[in-house]
C-alpha cells in the first residue's frame, strides 16, 4: 500500500508506543484480555486503519473494565 | 515524546481543562483551601470516584490469592513464551471464574485528569489571575506549584517523595507480578523522574498524592484480604449440578468429578460438606 496512505497507521501505533513507553510503564497493571489492550489497538490499527481500527480498540478499552471477565479477544 | 503527544491532543483537552479550573476554583474559593490543598483535594475526590473499583479489586485480589501457586505454576511452565504464558493464564482464569482487577480502562481514565492538570497549572496565572503575592506555596517547602519542580531545592524533596511513592505503588498495585516485571516498576520510577522534574511542582503533586492513595489503599487492602476469608471462587450449594468442565484441560489442578454426594446426607437435607474444599487446600500447601 501506498506509504502515505499508510501514514495515519503509524501515528496510530506510534501513540500507542508512546503511551506504553511512559504511562504505560508507570502503571504496572497487566491487561486482562489477550492479546492486551495496547497490542489489540496496534493490531487492529494495522489491519483496519486508523479510523476503525482506533474505534475497535476504543471499545476494547471500554470493556476492559472491571466488570468484564476478560480472556482471549483477537482482532477479527 | 509527551510533549509531542500533548500538543496533538490540546484540543481535546482544552474542554478538560476548564472542568479542572472550576474544580480547583471551588475548592478555593469555597472551601478556602490553598491552591497547593486544591489540587490534594481534587486528587482524593477523584480517587474516591474510583473507589467502587477498588472493592471489585479486593474481591479479585482474595481469588488470586487463593489461587495464586497453581498460577505460579502456569507461569513456571510457560516461562520462556510470554504469549503462551498469557494465554494459558488466561485460560485458567476462566475455568476458575477469576475477574483479574487488572483493567486498563480505570487506568486510563486518570489520565485525562493528569494532563487537564498539566494545562491548568500551565497557563496557572492566566487562569486565575492570581495577585502577585498570592500564596502558592505547599507545606512551607515548595513556594509555588505553578513553577518548574527543579525551580526550588523543595522540589527536589517532592521528587525524591515521588519515587518512592510511585515504587511502593507499583509494589501494591502487581502483588502478582512476576520478579522481572517488578524490576521493570521499580526502575521505570527513576527514569520517570527525568521526564516529571520538567513539570510544574503541582503535577509532583498530584502525582504523589494519587501513589500515596494507591499506597493507603493497598494496606487497607491487604489488611481486609488477610482478616475475611477468600471466597471460594464458585458458590456451590447441593442445588448446583456437578461440574463437569472440570476434567477439560485442567491439568494443574487435580480435580476430578466431583463424588456423589451420600444418600444418607441427601435424605436428611444437611447442607453437603463441599469435600473438593479441603482437598484443594491441602493441595495447595
Amino acid at each position: 500500500m501506498n506509504a502515505v496512505l499508510r501514514a495515519p497507521r503509524y501515528a496510530g501505533i506510534g501513540l500507542v508506543w508512546a503511551w506504553r513507553l511512559t504511562f504505560g510503564a508507570l502503571f504496572p497493571t497487566t491487561c486482562k484480555y489477550e492479546p492486551s489492550c495496547s497490542e489489540y489497538a496496534i493490531q487492529a490499527v494495522r489491519r483496519h486503519g486508523l479510523a476503525k481500527g482506533g474505534a475497535l480498540a476504543g471499545w476494547r478499552l471500554l470493556r476492559c473494565n472491571p466488570w468484564s471477565h476478560g480472556g482471549h479477544d483477537p482482532v477479527r | 515524546m509527551i510533549a509531542a503527544f500533548l500538543t496533538a491532543t490540546i484540543p481535546v483537552f482544552s474542554q478538560l481543562e476548564d472542568v479542572m479550573r472550576h474544580v480547583l476554583n471551588f475548592f478555593h474559593t469555597n472551601v478556602g483551601l490553598t491552591w497547593a490543598w486544591s489540587i490534594v483535594a481534587t486528587t482524593v475526590v477523584v480517587r474516591m470516584i474510583l473507589v467502587p473499583l477498588t472493592i471489585r479489586q479486593i474481591h479479585s485480589m482474595q481469588s488470586l490469592q487463593l489461587h495464586a501457586p497453581e498460577m505460579k505454576r502456569i507461569q513456571q511452565k510457560y516461562k520462556h513464551d510470554r504469549q503462551k504464558q498469557n494465554e494459558e493464564l488466561m485460560k485458567f482464569y476462566r475455568e476458575n471464574k477469576i475477574n483479574p482487577a487488572a483493567s486498563c480502562l480505570p487506568m486510563l481514565l486518570q489520565l485525562p485528569v493528569f494532563i487537564a492538570l498539566y494545562y491548568t497549572l500551565k497557563h496557572f496565572n492566566t487562569n486565575f489571575h492570581v495577585a502577585k503575592n498570592a500564596d502558592l506555596s505547599f507545606l512551607h517547602f515548595i513556594p509555588s506549584i505553578a513553577d518548574g519542580t527543579t525551580a526550588h531545592w523543595g522540589g527536589y524533596v517532592l521528587l525524591v517523595v515521588y519515587v518512592g511513592s510511585q515504587m511502593a505503588s507499583g509494589l501494591f498495585m502487581a502483588p502478582t507480578a512476576q520478579k522481572s516485571q517488578r524490576m521493570i516498576f521499580m526502575i521505570m520510577p527513576l527514569v520517570f523522574v527525568f521526564v516529571i522534574a520538567r513539570f510544574p511542582a503541582g503535577l509532583v503533586l498530584y502525582w504523589v498524592t494519587t501513589n500515596l492513595w494507591t499506597v493507603g489503599q493497598g494496606l487497607i487492602t491487604r489488611r481486609l484480604v488477610q482478616k475475611t476469608p477468600a471466597p471460594s471462587p464458585e458458590r456451590r450449594s447441593s442445588r448446583t449440578p456437578p461440574k463437569d468442565d472440570g476434567a477439560a484441560g485442567n491439568g494443574a489442578v487435580a480435580d476430578g468429578p466431583e463424588p456423589k454426594p451420600a444418600p444418607a446426607a441427601a435424605a436428611t437435607g444437611q447442607p453437603r460438606q463441599v469435600r473438593r474444599k479441603k482437598k484443594k487446600s491441602s493441595g495447595r500447601r
